[in-house]
């Protein structure tokens, strides 16, 4: 009983990380050897899915608790991998007390290390996209957790400063597993719910960063008792972190599936993956300034909580004497935040656009990313524990909520390079992170506290760069949208990244749909236009 | 009446602060009475080896101490040499002694009596945890408080003399470096293992 689904997918599917409400490809085969366990009523009567599905296959429900293939097993699969990844980028940070001490290292090399540890991912995101068109979401994240691991495992030969900082940078290649995650969603689950699922998933995986402060002191202690010195248990206990990434590596293998309809290889043969310029679409990025604004922004949003990632631990142990494992649990509560926090800011977004729309959307990521710098200046300034703990909460709420709300604003700066700008916004969450660690943290010409208090006055001088960024069609923060009849329209914005060829070919297709979908984005001022304009009218060319 | 009420209540907290301050007793390494003690370290070799070589202390009370009738105990450190706590401010020498880091391993306390003025002399094995540098030996004498009235050290006042050198434990095993190798290897081997597997699989159905 198969049914042959002929339409065919609109061209510029290329899914370089987070897409929002793109049409993906065309499957044909649902087939007998569906592999789901009983269906339930859904749109398309001829898939045999757990979930309800769109025409896509793709989920239209989130259910976390659920383990069903594909969709859900793919959701858990993708954000324990990136999970995984933090717990191994950041497994050093905890020990450092101890490392510093078997090493010799200053405080330059700590900071160095620090900075090495989150710049390899800069480049690893940005190819990251490109990679799971190639190879199929599943193998882009256990290509990155099975080649990664041997570098955790490689703690065990590292002897001195150099050594320990090639380590870390290694490590750090694997956080590109944020793009083979939004990815992975993405292609699973459908445009309306998966700003929720990517706000879910980036949380809890970041949450990761918090975990490994708990967890390594743990294990090292552990260790110790077991009988080992310090200086060879903290080397034993990167072997945890290494396990963790190669039975992931293997579970994604083995349980998880690239799309709805079956793995990238088993698919390539029926249909085509037809896929838009690669070129053309890292053009379009560039040449869109909201890019660089949203690439600084998060900068200083999720490049300083991965600062703090490694700065904080060994903050709290000096400057308030406390027991390695103390310390610890103080930082782990600020990446553990994620777990609210940052599905909190996605949905803050959310609802501030359903009343100011758009406008709305940047107050809101204006508000947290200032609040989140104002109480990192508060922690730097705090000499009491208590202060210093309420401080290093507060803040780690505002700068992991504000990561939420810029992808709530990601997806509609462009709609045919969305992958690589959200893999780019990733990438300078990274390089963020390397440049405030480079300045603050790596010299001794600052106390850690006063490098704290000087990363937070930076990051509210940063976001003020949120003002520049203006849609001709719904506003900035300060403006509202323009009185031009044509350029205030949602369609112009989305059309103009297509040249006339590509609009007689009907290659824009996708994004008029996109655009008559963003109509939210106006607020409350949005009219349901029933009227179509003579661009919609066009049909779809069969190319 | 009201702002007579504020300002009051403002100079009561003024003076609660004042004397909660008073209260933390910031004691400085600078009113500590200088070599009230005469302490000396001898490494039994050049770039000792920790956990193996040992050092010979000795102190003994010195005799221009005056404030010897105060002690209760001495505690023998190992401390760091400038040479060791540069660009590493977690080893920072501080006047407030609460605060100072530079004296962070404990060799021995002694309880002191009296009699023991002419001193001890004892072998100190190098622990496993402590790190590579230079050292020199501090004795602290404290009084019933636990509160340091008293040191000598075996250097001089600007640390520069008779200090000695430590070269700690790597912390590396082969049976660890082995272990790393194997799982290195699996996990590439296995990644390796399932992409060709499925290459193969597709292939023999495309074949199909």
């Amino acid at each position: 009983m198969a049914h042959r689904n002929e339409e065919e997918g609109s061209i510029g599917t290329s899914m370089h990380g987070v897409t929002a409400k793109e049409h993906v490809f065309s499957f044909s085969d649902q087939g007998e050897d569906a592999w789901s366990s009983h269906s339930v009523q859904s749109d398309d009567p001829t898939a045999m899915f757990a979930f309800p599905v769109d025409s896509e296959h793709k989920a239209k429900v989130f259910k976390p608790l659920s383990f069903a293939k594909p969709h859900m097993r793919a959701f858990h699969l993708g954000w324990i991998s990136f999970f995984t990844c933090f717990i191994s980028t950041f497994a050093a940070a905890p020990l450092v007390p101890i490392i510093r001490d078997n090493l010799d290292l200053t405080k330059t090399d700590i900071g160095n290390a620090g900075v090495a540890s989150v710049s390899g991912a800069i480049f690893s995101r940005l190819a990251m996209g490109a990679v799971c068109d190639l190879l199929g979401a599943r193998y882009g994240t256990a290509f990155l957790l099975m080649l990664s691991a041997p570098a955790v495992f490689s703690m065990s030969f590292v002897a001195d400063a150099g050594g320990y900082l090639s380590v870390r940078f290694m490590i750090g290649f694997c956080l590109a597993t944020f793009v083979s995650c939004s990815y992975w969603t993405s292609v699973m689950f459908t445009g309306k719910i998966i700003g929720l699922v990517n706000g879910c998933a980036g949380g809890w995986g970041d949450m990761g960063g918090g975990v490994t402060q708990l967890l390594m002191p743990m294990v090292f202690h552990i260790i110790k008792v077991a009988g080992a010195t310090p200086f060879t248990a903290w080397r034993i206990a990167f072997f945890i972190p290494g396990f963790l990434q190669v039975i992931m590596g293997i579970l994604v293998l083995t349980l998880g599936q690239d799309f709805p309809d079956g793995n990238l290889s088993t698919l390539q043969k029926k249909g085509d993956v037809s896929k838009d310029k690669l070129t053309k679409v890292f053009w379009y990025a560039l040449r869109n300034y909201r890019t660089y604004v949203l690439f600084i922004l998060y900068g200083f949003s999720m490049g300083i909580e991965m600062t703090i990632n490694n700065v904080i631990s060994e903050y709290f142990f000096d400057r308030f004497q406390l027991e390695l494992h103390t310390a610890g649990m103080i930082a782990a509560s600020f990446g553990m935040a994620n777990f609210f926090a940052r599905p909190i800011g996605g949905f803050a977004s959310d609802v501030s656009a359903r009343f100011f729309g758009m406008r709305g959307r940047l107050w809101t990521l204006w508000i947290l990313q200032t609040s989140g710098g104002l109480f990192c200046v508060w922690l730097g300034r705090a000499t009491s524990l208590p202060i210093a703990i309420l401080a290093m909460m507060l803040f780690s709420f505002g700068v992991q909520a504000a990561c939420g709300a810029i992808f709530g604003i990601v997806p509609f700066v462009s709609r045919r390079s969305l992958g690589i700008i959200s893999g780019l916004t990733g990438a300078g969450g990274n390089f963020g992170s390397g440049l405030t660690q480079l300045p603050f943290f790596s010299s001794s010409r600052f106390h850690t506290a006063d490098g704290l208090s000087l990363m937070g006055i930076t990051a509210m001088i940063f976001t003020l760069l949120v003002a520049f960024i203006h849609f001709p069609q719904w506003g900035s923060m300060f403006l509202g949208p323009t009185s031009d009849n044509r350029t205030s329209k949602e369609e112009h914005y989305y059309v103009a990244e297509w040249t006339e060829e590509e609009k007689l070919q009907g290659l824009h297709e996708g994004s008029l749909k996109f655009a008559e979908n963003s109509r939210s984005e106006r607020g409350k001022k949005a009219a349901p236009d029933g009227t179509s304009t003579p661009l919609e009218n066009e049909n779809p060319a069969n190319v | 009446m009201a702002i007579h009420k504020i300002l009051f209540a403002s100079l009561l907290i003024c003076l609660l602060i004042q004397s909660s301050h008073a209260a933390t007793k910031e004691r400085l390494f600078s009113d500590l009475e200088k070599s009230a003690l005469e302490v000396t370290a001898t490494p039994s070799r050049v770039g000792e080896g920790v956990g193996v070589d040992k050092l010979s202390i000795t102190w003994k009370v010195s005799s221009t101490a005056t404030k010897e009738p105060e002690f209760k105990a001495i505690k023998v450190k190992l401390c760091y040499a400038p040479a060791s706590q540069v660009d590493r401010p977690w080893r920072k020498t501080e006047n407030e002694l609460f605060k100072d880091k530079s004296c962070p391993h404990k060799i021995s306390s002694w309880s002191y009596d009296p009699a023991m003025k002419a001193g001890q002399s004892f072998d100190y094995t190098l622990e496993r945890d402590i790190p590579t540098g230079t050292y020199f030996v501090r004795a602290y004498a404290v009084d019933t408080k636990d509160h340091e009235v008293a040191f000598g050290q075996s250097t001089n006042e600007d640390k520069t003399t008779n200090l000695f050198s430590v070269q700690a434990i790597s912390g590396r095993h082969k049976s660890l470096d082995i272990a790393s190798v194997c799982f290195s290897v699996f996990s590439v081997v296995a990644l390796l293992v399932f992409f060709v597997n499925e290459k193969r699989k597709a292939k023999i159905e495309q074949s199909e």
